[in-house]
């Protein structure tokens, strides 16, 4: 990389500088126009009383330097506080150690570290299902680089070490600290316009109130400020992912990725959206002209999708039909080949299970029967080498925890990449309550037809619960007994949320919560498949 | 009287360039000494990864025995060299058996299943790429410090003061960026 950090500093202090003086003239023109109206309207009835011994200009020189000192305090404070306020707000936290895919997050950051000799950049986790990623400086050096939990999870490695990589050019570029520093002095006017927004019911009482012109002013003005921070930035860090990666496909396809989803618009607030690799309020970007190009802050997706594979010789139609041809490959849930089924403590047949998911079925043991499609006889588990060679790998370490229902210990698995404890004998799972976003967003795990239909059964059964107890004002529903297994306390048998009415134990003093049996598994498919119980399912099922 | 002054300043600013141009010379050195320093960190990291791995693929890898043998060997081979120009060419090799391993390991599905083993396979992954980026910056630092060295001006502060030149760590012709295990399954 040709770029020396020398050129950065010169860079850097250029346009920051001019985010100063736009503060400042902002400050000044404030108190000049006080004074103006002090001078025309108090000052004459001094006059009136007393001759004026000093001289008229003191009180502007003492504006002046007023306006100098607020303006300096706002600018350093906002710059320097500005990390801590957007970690906050989006409630990003460190990625775990232990989960897979946060580590995988973590040796990617470690290597763009080495990559451009700078260590004081951090990463940090957003715990939202978006699809989305940002950086932010401060003027102390420190860097962070914070993406959505639902971006790492669906992105392959190469993916996001191209996300990754263009994220490192802002930083390293100097743009991010223009950004940063822009939305910390003038973010907060968007923020505040948010609220007054949500406040009032009626928009046009919204008009007429006189708050609301001056923060509209001064949302126009972090609009034109926004036109002085280029979508061009963007174009540039873009290419510079790709000649840092050398991988054009990997930052295209994760780009298609970000723009097919939903990008945090309404989490994400729209202050911050100049840091956001993607713009999180959807669509707003994908007008061209120049009046677009002045006031919006992201280029077109597309646009930026074919400037990439420009680099790669490829045309955008042949890149699209392939994206999409993998995207329906996903969804409908092929899993690699062969088909097993398996007799569960129920003596129900589960299944098809290809060879790495029935090794990967928690409560397979050694004496399970499973049989192939192929019209073989049933045989037992033990009896298949690469299953039992699975099993044997697969014995997680045990907890310290017991089951609420079998009394005994849990062992700690991997579910989806992060840790999880199950019992063995009943299938049942403790989860702690900032790894259930994690769950939710992976889908390694593919949704089979029987947790699809009983999902839905299941969801049927509880929303006719609901509306009979609010209809007739009793609860059909069983309380339940559970004790938490770290504080002793009941459990709340709650609904996940009202919308997704799967049955869960919750602690709330711990933050952990107990799936029964094949509720962890029915959550993540009615989310995935946004199952909601509509007439039109009924009438199917 | 004026030729004094002017004899005077003129020595006064070769001295202040000699003592610029020492000063610029002694870090672009310890730059490079520090970037091999870091290289070794990757390497050793790589060391300490690989004797996991094979254990924990042994028990079901016995037919690719051979595969095995050949990454402990050229570990052991490239835990001894000594002179950079030796390590560059052991290390390719290293990464050339690793990259074997990977795709010897990718017909072997119970692997899929095995947190542990992927786990591992991504850490190796991530160190052959943190290997390649500390080899650039080095060579990168190499390229200034040996700049710095053979600059005219310099030149003469450089071999006044005994500064000898760097090697540059270069891998064979044939070794390029090692893929990471995902691209490939593509």
């Amino acid at each position: 990389m040709p770029l020396t950090v020398i050129d950065i500093e010169r860079r850097k202090r250029w346009r920051i500088g001019l985010l100063y003086t736009v503060l400042l003239s902002l400050y000044l023109f404030t108190a000049l126009a006080l004074y103006g109206l002090i001078f025309l309207v108090v000052l004459p009835f001094r006059y009136a009383g007393e001759s004026s011994g000093s001289s008229p200009y003191m009180p502007l020189v003492v504006i002046i330097l007023g306006a100098l000192a607020i303006a300096s305090i706002h600018f350093w404070i906002s710059a320097s506080t500005v990390l801590g306020s957007v970690v906050r707000t989006l409630k990003a936290g460190k990625p775990d150690r232990e989960d897979v895919v946060h580590q995988r997050l973590l040796n990617v950051m470690q290597e763009v570290r080495l990559f451009t000799n700078i260590q004081k950049m951090e990463c940090l986790v957003i715990p939202s299902l978006s699809f989305n990623a940002l950086a932010a400086t401060d003027l102390k050096g420190n860097a962070v680089i914070a993406v959505t939990e639902g971006l790492i999870s669906r992105l392959s490695r190469p993916q996001l070490e191209a996300v990754i990589a263009h994220e490192v050019y802002h930083v390293i570029s100097g743009d991010c600290l223009e950004t940063t520093i822009a939305t910390s002095l003038f973010g907060v006017y968007a923020s505040l316009m948010d609220q007054l927004r949500s406040w009032s019911e009626d928009d046009r009482e919204t008009l007429y109130q006189p708050n609301f012109f001056a923060f509209f002013a001064l949302l126009n003005l972090s609009n034109l400020l926004s036109m002085f921070i280029s979508r061009e930035r963007e174009y540039r860090a873009d290419a510079a992912a790709v000649r840092m990666t050398r991988n054009p496909i990997a930052l295209a396809e994760a780009l298609h990725l970000i723009s097919r989803n939903w990008n945090g618009g309404g989490m994400i607030s729209s202050g911050l959206e100049m840091l956001c690799i993607t713009s999180p309020v959807d669509s707003r970007d994908e007008s061209e002209g120049w009046l677009a190009d002045l006031l919006s802050t992201h280029p077109p997706m597309e646009k930026r999708i074919r400037t990439i594979l420009r680099y790669a010789h490829r045309t955008y139609d042949d890149f699209a039909a392939i994206q999409d041809r993998t995207d329906e490959a996903a969804e409908s849930g092929m899993g690699s080949g062969g088909s097993y089924y398996a007799l569960d403590n129920k003596r129900q047949w589960q299944g098809p299970f290809s060879l790495v998911q029935l090794a990967a079925v928690p409560w397979l043991t050694p004496r399970t029967w499973l049989s192939g499609a192929d019209g073989r006889p049933a045989f037992r588990a033990a009896d298949s080498e690469f299953i039992s060679g699975a099993l044997s790998l697969r014995m997680g370490s045990p907890s310290g925890y017991m089951c609420p229902n079998c009394s005994q210990p849990l062992q700690k698995t991997e579910y989806e990449g992060t840790q999880v404890h199950q019992c063995v004998s009943c299938g049942g799972t403790l989860v702690d309550n900032d790894k259930i976003p994690r769950i939710i967003a992976r889908r390694e795990k593919i949704c089979s037809g029987r947790v699809k239909a009983l999902a839905g059964a299941v969801l049927r059964d509880n929303q006719r619960a609901m509306t009979i107890s609010k209809v007739t004002g009793r609860d059909i529903r069983k309380k339940s007994g559970n004790r938490c297994q770290k504080c002793g306390n009941v459990m709340f048998r709650t609904f996940y949320s009202g919308a997704y009415l799967i049955e869960i134990d919750r602690c709330n003093i711990c933050r952990i919560t107990w799936f029964d049996i094949d509720e962890l598994e029915m959550l993540q498919c009615l989310i995935e498949n946004k199952i909601t119980g509509t007439l039109a399912d009924r009438a199917e099922g | 009287m004026m030729i004094m002054w002017i004899i005077i300043v003129f020595a006064a600013s070769l001295l202040l360039w000699g003592i610029f141009s020492y000063n610029r010379l002694i870090t672009a050195r310890n730059d490079v000494r520090n970037a091999w320093s870091q290289i070794d960190v990757q390497l050793k990291r790589r060391y300490d990864l690989i004797p996991n791995l094979v254990a924990a693929v042994k028990g079901y890898m016995d037919h690719e025995r051979q595969i095995l043998e050949q990454v402990i060997l050229a570990r052991s081979r490239a835990l001894t060299a000594q002179r950079i120009s030796e390590k560059a060419v052991t290390e390719a090799r290293l990464s050339r058996e690793i990259k074997g391993l990977f795709a010897a390991m990718e017909s072997y599905p119970v692997f899929k299943a095995n947190q542990n083993v992927l786990r591992l396979q991504d850490e190796l992954v991530s160190t052959e790429n943190r290997i390649a980026f500390s080899r650039q910056l080095y060579n990168d630092l190499v390229a200034n410090y040996m700049t710095l060295l053979q600059v005219f001006p310099d030149v003469v502060i450089a071999s006044l003061f005994g500064f000898t030149g760097a090697e540059y760590f270069s891998a064979s012709t044939t070794e390029r960026r090692p893929l990471p295990a995902a691209a490939i399954q593509q």
